[in-house]
């Protein structure tokens, strides 16, 4: 493992960074289950956030150990997607996106207040959140093998779920939801289920990366985020159960890449203006023309099969001639 | 009449030569350890590691911060500080999260093993990121983390030159109190940022320490600039003073909300406070900011002239007023390079222990010094802002302001 | 119809401010300090969400998109204002409109850029959403680029030099209200309230704001009509870009303060203000600014601040889920 490692660190593969991208690869596929039932949901980075903290207080405020309390994130993040998703599901499109965007927000100053919100309550000071400090001093105990376990589990899940009852189900959804509805497909059922997993899915990948960053921060799980996960999923397509996988691994080591390829001097050179300094103003321009471009011209996403099989195609028209009688 | 004008014209000459000469006589103050340390025997290029905020809402300190770093380099290797030796600044974007700090470290300790990184802008980002420098045995100076306590909580190989809040505010807090004979004192912070709840903290510390009444307590958050509402419902208690704990760019329009509002009394501020561009007509909050308190980092007040010298050539290349961050910076690329000089070495070790004894480094901060637990050591003052000008704390100038 | 927009925004103060007012001081007996104060703060606050929300409303009112780049038109158009008073020493009632047309500019092209393209081959709303997000990361990269991420502000005399205020001192003290207003506080109050009139104007009396309205209600009709809807799209962009500038360069000027990164506070504050008046309904938008700022205001009046982010964000969540169509729209007549 560490010799791939050392082989591929001068291009931004390291560990670490291998880390994050399997850590966006896991929200990815948390945003996918719910987009595969067409339902638009921002509510990821709020689970995200739910799951950190439920995980991180019970490691670091009641020792528990780490694998039980990941699950116990998942968990929480979970009930409260019950809570949540029975109401706001029966919003569609935009609607649901702009209430998972207030039910985020929502999470995220809950979160950063809820010490004091006990103190107002209870009249008894506590130290559980920390406020907008956040937790610090968190021992990395999350490694490459428990993201690599935890991915695979979820892939694993969403290849199966694409050829099962409950997937199909969701593409139905997907396509019509009155045309489903009217097939007998219990719509509520299925899409409360799929954004419940999503949900856990994204409290898992949440408790993961608290036990990786050694502080964590409520502002860490705001609107940014959400958009993150959203293009993670985007970006590798929204119908192909690698697609979330692809989109998140290359989204996040897209900024890595771009550190290291140095662009500006060449653009530099080009507009005659020494750019050095604006590295990090340069690779949020080229990350948005990434986004728009994908939008735009790779609607299906990079991991789309159509794509590739029409590439594959293209790149070998003389064999099939030849092939034809 | 040609008499007149040459007359005149040398006249102008003499005039301007002058004090030419005379400051040319007077031996300009010099950051750096020219004498104390030799030159060293150091040849090719050093690495310095730069992690600074350069995306994100902390990009608007960590930008500053990147121009002072590049500055000092300049003047260090123009001036041969290093000897033969050249400083050579690696710069990498900690984004305002913690993850891209780590992959930022990680790159300049795995990829370009560089001895020694000044940076990340961010507590919360030092916490996270300089562990890995840590465990690298890579020296990491900070030079904006003010939260209490990192240097246990990461270890020997991290240094900073930023004061933490607990070494400025409870000698503010202390001096005003005597001053102004404060009872009753309202507070204001932002609440989703480490940097001003742990100033708040402490704050609320030392005013319970000297006895000051807390009559009321409000909150905003990073990026707002409409406080109106909650210094309406403070100055409607009508305190001896408003505290704040807020970065930078709040502060400009939190002043001026408050002088507009009707409030004449003392506003005692934070680090954030420690910019002198808050009482610049410009870019500032000009005459709002009269009767601003601070207990400062930076020692402006002190009239001393490396400050000055600091501040008119960073505003000459970069056409803004330096602030505290960018100060901060400053100092700190020329600390390192004053490490490197006089351990003679670029071995990260070599180089800590130079810098930890550093002592009477005269610097645009003022005189540096770390302590016995390696924690910075500069003599903070509580300074007033009399219009316009940074002066220190006493009892005329407080009267000069408010009157008696 | 204008008496209406008035009558709305009072109901938004009176639900906003007064019965939270009135349960604090009769139900609970928690005094509010200075509320004549809070209230003219809550209007100023008030009057620059409603702009800035304006625009958003706009652009989903007539071509049913969530422009995610809004708040960075704002920002942009802001800049504009803010450089053409720093470099080129316009005087701000030149710098404004300059703002507001730059503002404007700065929307055409994000149109050009992130929507067009997705429009011509039909794709789903959530698409044109996300490339709206990679627009607003362009525009603020390139901010930061071009105009450094240190905070600006405009200076002092620009504001003083508004017209009819130059020889009045800063702030004004009205004697037998206790209420502090500053002469920029009014032209913040005034200007939007003059732009609202004007928009409304627009697109329910001129020809081209009726051709704005057939392009809401059906594309295909509007070609039939032989109206250019190309054209529309545009011209409904560079309008709430104009609308967004204005708000950037108001929010400058009232302000003292303006990063790149000034629009993020406000754009999800603005998702809520128009989903509170009702996605797309411009008068909504409207009554929703003041509305908000009233719940914001009145939460920091009584000693809540610290939660008045929850309280919005929560009432964005409830709305959606009680009343989709906003407080002010009717159901099953969700646009224009």
């Amino acid at each position: 493992m560490d010799a791939v490692f050392d082989f591929l660190a001068p291009v931004g593969l390291n560990e670490t960074n291998f880390q994050f991208m399997l850590i966006a690869a896991i929200l990815g596929c948390s945003i996918y289950v719910t987009l595969y039932g067409g339902m638009f949901s921002l509510a990821n980075a709020g689970f995200m956030a739910i799951g950190t903290y439920v995980s991180v207080v019970l490691t670091q405020r009641y020792d528990w150990p780490f694998v039980p309390a990941i699950i116990a994130g998942m968990v929480a993040g979970g009930l409260i997607a019950i809570i949540v998703g029975l109401p706001v599901l029966r919003l569609s499109d935009i609607y649901l996106a702009i209430a998972t965007i207030g039910f985020g927000e929502v999470v995220v100053v809950l979160i950063r207040n809820f010490d004091r919100i006990y103190e107002e309550i209870f009249d008894k000071k506590i130290e559980i959140t920390g406020g907008g400090k956040g937790i610090k001093n968190i021992p990395v105990t999350t490694d490459t093998l428990h993201l690599i376990i935890f991915l695979l589990i979820v892939v694993y899940f969403l290849y199966r779920m694409q050829h099962s009852r409950f997937g199909r189900a969701l593409a139905a959804i997907r396509q019509d939801e009155t045309v489903a509805a009217n097939l007998g497909i219990n719509v509520v059922y299925y899409k409360n289920v799929a954004f419940i997993i999503g949900a856990m899915i994204a409290a898992g990948a949440g408790g993961l990366s608290g036990h990786l960053n050694r502080v964590i921060e409520p502002d860490d799980y705001d609107f940014d985020r959400a958009v993150d996960i959203l293009t993670y999923a985007v970006l590798g397509g929204t119908t192909f159960f690698i697609g979330p996988v692809v989109g998140g691994m290359v989204l996040r080591y897209l900024p890595e890449l771009l550190r290291r390829l140095k662009v500006l001097s060449f653009v530099g050179s080009i507009v005659g203006r020494d750019l050095t300094n604006e590295q990090a103003a340069v690779d949020g321009i080229i990350n948005g023309i990434v986004l728009i471009l994908f939008i735009v011209y790779l609607p299906g996403g990079l991991a789309d099969p159509q794509l590739w099989k029409s590439l594959y195609r293209r790149l070998r028209p003389n064999n099939t001639q030849k092939g034809a009688p | 009449m040609q008499k007149l004008r040459s007359l005149l014209i040398l006249f102008v000459v003499i005039a301007v030569s002058l004090p030419l000469t005379i400051s040319a006589q007077d031996e300009a103050p010099q950051i750096g350890f020219w004498e104390e340390c030799e030159t060293p025997t150091l040849t090719g290029d050093i690495n310095l590691g730069v992690v600074f905020s350069l995306t994100g809402g902390a990009a608007i300190y960590g930008n500053p911060q990147l121009q002072a770093v590049q500055m000092a380099v300049e003047e260090i290797n123009d001036s041969d500080y290093l000897g033969e030796a050249n400083l050579v600044a690696i710069v990498e974007d900690g984004g305002t999260d913690v993850e891209t700090s780590i992959s930022a470290m990680t790159k300049l300790v795995e990829e370009d093993q560089v001895p020694v990184v000044i940076g990340p802008t961010l507590s919360n980002q030092a916490l996270s990121a300089d562990p890995i420098a840590q465990d690298a045995g890579v020296l990491v100076l900070g030079v904006s983390n003010t939260r209490s306590n990192l240097e246990t909580d990461i270890g020997d190989f991290y240094l900073r030159n930023s004061l933490p809040e607990a070494k400025v505010i409870p000698g503010t807090v202390a001096q005003a109190t005597e001053i102004l004979g404060l009872e009753n004192v309202a507070v204001m912070y932002s609440d989703n940022d480490e940097f001003t709840v742990s100033g708040y903290e402490v704050f609320v510390e030392a005013l319970e320490a000297n006895g000051v009444n807390i009559v009321a307590t409000e909150t905003f958050a990073t990026g707002d600039t409409d406080f109106n509402a909650q210094l309406t419902n403070i100055i409607a208690l009508n305190p001896d003073a408003i505290v704040v704990s807020a970065l930078a760019a709040e502060i400009v329009p939190l002043l001026q909300q408050t002088r507009n509002l009707g409030y004449t009394g003392p506003i005692i501020g934070g680090n954030g406070f420690n910019t002198p561009g808050i009482a610049s007509p410009d870019t500032g909050a000009g005459e709002s900011a009269n009767g601003v308190i601070v207990g400062g980092a930076w020692n402006i007040a002190k009239q001393n002239e490396l400050s000055l010298a600091f501040s008119e050539k960073y505003e000459a290349e970069y056409g803004a007023a330096p602030d505290q961050f960018s100060v901060q910076a400053y100092t700190g690329a020329w600390m390192i390079a004053t490490g490197i000089r006089c351990a003679d070495s670029t071995e990260s070790a070599a180089v800590r222990d130079a810098l930890k004894g550093l002592k009477d480094f005269n610097s645009p901060l003022g005189s540096f010094s770390f302590d016995d637990d390696g924690l910075p050591e500069h003599e903070p003052v509580a300074q007033i802002i009399v219009d316009g000008q940074y002066r220190v704390l006493t009892s005329e100038e407080a009267a000069a302001v408010f009157g008696e | 119809m204008n008496l209406r927009t008035l009558f709305y925004v009072l109901s938004a103060i009176f639900l906003g401010f007064l019965i939270p007012y009135l349960i604090a001081t009769y139900l609970f007996n928690k005094e509010v300090l200075s509320p004549e104060q809070q209230l003219a703060n809550a209007m100023w606050r008030g009057s620059i969400y409603s702009l800035f929300a304006l625009g958003y409303a706009l652009i989903f009112s007539i071509l049913g998109l969530l422009n995610l780049a809004h708040s960075s038109v704002f920002m942009w158009g802001g800049y504009i204002g803010l450089m053409s008073v720093l470099k080129l020493d316009m005087p701000i009632w030149v710098a404004m409109p300059v703002g507001m047309i730059g503002g404007g500019l700065v929307a055409v092209s994000v149109d050009v850029i992130a929507f067009m393209p997705l429009r011509r081959r039909n794709a789903p709303r959530i698409s044109q959403l996300i490339s709206s997000i990679g627009a607003s990361v362009i525009l603020l990269s390139l901010a930061t680029l071009i105009f450094s991420s240190t905070p600006k502000r405009f200076p002092q005399d620009s504001i003083d030099a508004l017209p009819g205020t130059a020889d009045k001192p800063l702030t004004w003290l009205l004697d037998n209200a206790n209420v502090r207003i500053t002469p920029i506080q009014i032209a913040i109050f005034v200007i939007p309230i003059v732009l609202m009139f004007l928009l409304e104007y627009m697109v329910n009396s001129l020809k081209i704001g009726k051709a704005m309205r057939v392009v809401a209600f059906n594309q295909r009709i509007a070609r039939l009509l032989s109206i250019n809807v190309g054209n529309i799209f545009a011209f409904t962009f560079f309008l709430s870009g104009v609308l967004a500038g204005a708000a950037g360069v108001l929010q400058g000027l009232a302000f003292n303060s303006m990063t790149p990164y000034m629009g993020a506070t406000v754009a999800l504050k603005g998702l809520t203000v128009i989903v509170l008046g009702g996605l797309g309904n411009i008068r909504g938008a409207v009554v929703g600014g003041f509305l908000v700022a009233n719940i914001e205001i009145m939460s920091i009046a009584l000693g809540y601040g610290w939660l008045s982010d929850a309280v919005v964000f929560s009432s964005l969540f409830l709305i959606l889920l009680v009343r989709p169509q906003g407080l002010l729209g009717e159901s099953g007549k969700m646009r224009a």
